[in-house]
């Protein structure tokens, strides 16, 4: 035996779990360690990061651009923070009414969308967001107008006798946490389904998918409603994080951001997402630079993923996926 | 070939503005026949496929598969409920994902039941995907393709993507195919292959063909019977012998 | 009464104007480039401030400072429409709409940082009222018409006569065509990007005065107005957008008045939505081209 056969013998151990383990051990811990403005950072990134698995199965799987998010997210946040200041319910509640709305709007707005052509598509979206700030501006009698909601209680569970509220920056953390993990584990499952395979069918060739069977029509209204309560369970957590909903909830803004998300970290991936929403929005909130300057670098970022890298960060957590599964 | 023929079409008409694509074309094509459709371009084959295919609306006329009428019913569900499927004379494919997974997908609004059951995580969905896979991996082989079929479709050969898509045809045991044009582009040397899938399907699956080609020795080789269009309207109809010999046929066709 | 509303009719011609010439270019510009221009209602925001950075700092008159913010804005519409436009013409509208609207971050978000995000006061401009037909109007808003009309009728002529509006024509109606045939697309797209947000710069240096305010972010409403006026229009229809943003002024002008003016800028996208879903390929013929 030459010396060259014992490299070939070694055991091959794959690191993949051990990364897994360490990235749930620092999400777990990182209040420990992180400062209260980076924690915050994260925070604003996981609440993110559900209305950008929304968009992902939109954009991502089914191929249908839209600028809608902000619009059902400022529906989930008015929502729950309506209920949370006039009812006083608890958060979960608040929650679930946040996502079930947003979806059921989506319905009656989807059905007429979609028969539109990609781009009145789009312009369509854009509307509702318009719209819907609008509303917010002038059904003052709901929403306070420009006044907004403000005094939107901290979240609190109530479970029979027992009721906890979650008070501080680090409860707060946890709880996204949750919540975040949850949904980034549905939108797996969604997506690894049959469901999901056909969603990419209809992106890959829609004539095609009609072809063999799928009614590709009915699925882009649900994952334009799926994708629509996923925004609105995002705008429940970031009402009650911010206390105070307003108009500028419906802005393009979230729109783009989510845009950012999906598309840098790697559309049609949901580890892209993650990892988008992680670089996108936690650091630039972590790196406190001036708005203006996060907008620019927001801008060249979207320049930079149309011409170079349509395919934002995901060939990249590819390759680091794969040497850790290869490594001995 | 006894029964009800498996479709029947009558009285089809298709015009776009003012030129007549189709007018008042009927045919029908018997049980576990291969019948084929001929004619010089723009004499309106496609737009008949279209329109009996449910990719368009015809303006008038009525279409019966296995007895039901389908008038009017959309692409999606022609192909679901009434079990016709049809190619496309541009050879697609979903290039994105490999080949595996385009013939799972081409099968599974046929397993489940529903949209929403698509949807579904539980052990019963993962047995129906898990049935696919395993039909899909039997046409894989029978095709050639098991070397290649974790290739995305996009990348391989144009005849290896015919294969997948005849195959994709084949997933959900469609009662009648609507072939397009199948010989186009192929290569002389893989014609013979491309016969005896079809061959192959039809006396194995029961599968019903209605094919439209150029190719007259292939026509007359797997026809039993052909239809023959001419600017939009049907001008003769029998098997490969009489069509042959055909003087109108000839004329306007097949070059005296 | 009657007078009163056509008080309103004739305002609302004037922001009809406004909107005419900046949505023409939009317009054309979808035509040639096939792209959406999220970013149109910037190079209106680059031509109000070149224009007001002429008058504020070099004590510039107001028809010079009119041909500084112009040629302000063309200078940047050749670098973005060199390294950017460009490079949409063919590709899916996904792309137009994404570098787009990265263009107008940009855009708007440097103003703001190089200039501050408080409003500034526009000086300048012709802001004596005249009286026409009875109408007494500022002398600027009557100016803004009459800029309205020559830009439409030069449109019309060059299109149709000169070999630039031929090669605009051409290319909106068959792109694969025209390369073979030696029109040189890229260099057309280039000119018609230009052309057309230069008519946005023009547009915004002309209504400055009517606004007096400018700011940083005020190009997003002009596009999130103007979206609406093409696609009503007919995207690439020249004269379905004159008569789009029309009625659009005029509408706006009696919502603002009769209904409320906080509903005024919603007028556009509110009917846009009606539209699409009432007549999902707009009110005028998106076949006829210019």
């Amino acid at each position: 035996m030459s010396p060259n056969d014992l490299s070939l013998s070694a055991p091959r151990r794959d690191l993949r779990l051990l990364f897994g383990v360490a990235l749930a051990a620092a999400a777990c811990l990182a209040p420990l360690f992180l400062g209260t403005y980076a924690l915050h950072a994260i925070i604003i990134a996981l609440i993110f990061l559900l209305p950008a698995h929304g968009l992902n199965l939109l954009v991502g799987y089914t191929g249908l651009l839209s600028l809608a998010q902000a619009a059902f997210f400022g529906i989930g946040a008015y929502t729950s923070g309506l209920m949370a200041v006039h009812f006083g319910t608890p958060f979960y509640l608040n929650f679930l009414a946040a996502g079930l709305l947003a979806g059921a709007v989506a319905l009656p707005l989807g059905i007429p969308a979609l028969r539109l052509r990609a781009t009145s598509f789009v312009m369509c979206t854009l509307g509702f967001v318009v719209i819907g700030q609008a509303i917010a501006k002038n059904w003052i009698g709901l929403t306070r107008g420009d006044m907004g909601l403000s005094g939107i209680p901290k979240p609190y569970f109530a479970l029979g006798p027992a009721s906890f509220t979650i008070s501080g920056t680090t409860s707060f953390y946890y709880m996204v946490l949750v919540i975040a993990v949850i949904g980034t584990l549905a939108a797996y499952l969604i997506v690894r389904s049959a469901a999901g395979r056909n969603m990419v069918a209809i992106r890959e060739n829609e004539t095609l998918a009609e072809s063999v069977g799928i009614p590709t029509w009915r699925y882009k209204l649900v994952v334009f409603m799926i994708s629509a309560a996923f925004a609105g369970l995002g705008g429940s957590i970031y009402a009650h994080y911010l206390t105070v909903v307003s108009p500028l909830t419906f802005q393009m803004y979230y729109s783009t951001t989510m845009l950012i998300i999906v598309l840098g970290g790697g559309a049609g991936t949901i580890s892209g997402v993650v990892f988008g929403s992680l670089l996108f929005v936690g650091l630039s909130e972590a790196l406190r630079v001036a708005p203006e300057v996060r907008m620019i670098a927001y801008g060249l970022s979207l320049l930079a993923l149309v011409f170079w890298f349509p395919k934002g960060f995901a060939p990249l957590i590819d390759r680091f996926w794969l040497f850790l599964g290869e490594r001995k | 070939m006894t029964g009800l023929p498996i479709l029947e079409i009558s009285g089809l008409h298709k015009s776009y503005g003012a030129v007549r694509a189709v007018d008042d074309v009927s045919l029908h094509v018997n049980r576990g026949e291969i019948c084929g459709l001929i004619g010089p371009n723009g004499s309106g084959k496609s737009t008949f496929f279209d329109c009996a295919s449910g990719l368009t609306r015809p303006h008038a006329g009525t279409v019966k598969l296995d007895g039901q009428d389908i008038t009017g019913w959309s692409l999606n569900r022609i192909a679901r409920e009434g079990r016709m499927l049809r190619s496309f004379q541009k050879t697609v494919v979903f290039g994105a994902l490999d080949v595996e997974e385009n013939l799972v997908i081409a099968g599974q609004m046929f397993t489940f039941p529903g949209l929403w059951s698509t949807f579904g995580i539980g052990a019963m969905a993962r047995a129906r995907v898990e049935a696919l896979r395993e039909r899909a991996r039997e046409f894989i082989k029978i095709a050639g393709l098991w070397d290649v079929r974790h290739q995305p479709a996009g990348k391989l050969s144009g005849g290896q993507q015919k294969l997948i898509q005849f195959a994709s045809m084949l997933m959900p045991e469609p009662k009648l195919i609507l072939l397009d044009e199948p010989m186009a582009g192929i290569n002389p040397k893989l014609i013979e292959r491309v016969v005896e899938s079809i061959r192959f399907a039809n006396t194995k699956f029961g599968v019903s063909f209605l094919v439209i080609e150029h190719n007259i020795d292939v026509v007359t080789d797997i026809c039993e019977r052909i239809v023959v269009l001419d600017q939009g309207r049907k001008l003769a109809e029998g098997t490969p012998d009489e069509i042959v010999r055909n003087q109108a046929v000839r004329e306007a066709y097949l070059g005296g | 009464m009657l007078s009163a509303i056509l008080e309103q009719i004739v305002n609302g011609i004037v922001s009809g104007s406004v909107y005419a010439i900046v949505a023409v270019g939009m317009t054309m510009i979808f035509g040639v480039l096939r792209a959406i221009n999220f970013a149109h209602g910037e190079y209106y925001m680059l031509g109000t401030f070149g224009a007001w950075f002429a008058i504020e700092y070099f004590d510039l008159p107001y028809p010079v400072a009119i041909a500084i913010g112009v040629i302000a804005t063309a200078v940047i519409a050749v670098v973005v429409g060199k390294f950017v436009m460009q490079r949409i013409v063919g590709a899916p509208p996904e792309t137009g709409v994404l570098a787009t609207l990265g263009i107008a971050l940009v855009l708007q978000n440097t103003v703001i940082l190089v200039f501050g995000g408080g409003y500034k006061f526009f000086s300048g401009g012709y802001i004596e009222p005249v009286s026409i037909f009875g109408f007494t109007l500022a002398e600027q808003r009557v100016l803004i018409i009459i800029v309205c009309i020559l830009v439409f009728v030069g449109l019309e002529l060059m299109v149709t006569y000169s070999r630039m509006g031929k090669a605009m024509r051409a290319v909106s109606q068959n792109i694969e065509c025209c390369a073979v045939v030696g029109i040189d697309v890229p260099q057309v797209a280039l000119r018609t990007f230009i052309l057309g947000a230069c008519l946005a710069a023009l547009s915004g240096v002309l209504t400055a005065p009517v606004n007096v305010s400018v700011y940083g972010g005020m190009g997003e409403i002009i596009t999130f107005k103007t979206l609406p006026v093409i696609i009503m229009g007919g995207l690439g229809n020249v004269r379905g957008t004159f008569f789009a943003a029309m009625i659009l002024g005029i509408a706006e002008s009696l919502v603002a008045t009769y209904v409320g003016l906080q509903f005024r800028d919603t007028v556009g996208f509110a009917t846009l939505l009606l539209v699409l879903m009432w007549r999902p390929h707009g009110l005028f013929s998106a076949q006829a081209r210019f």
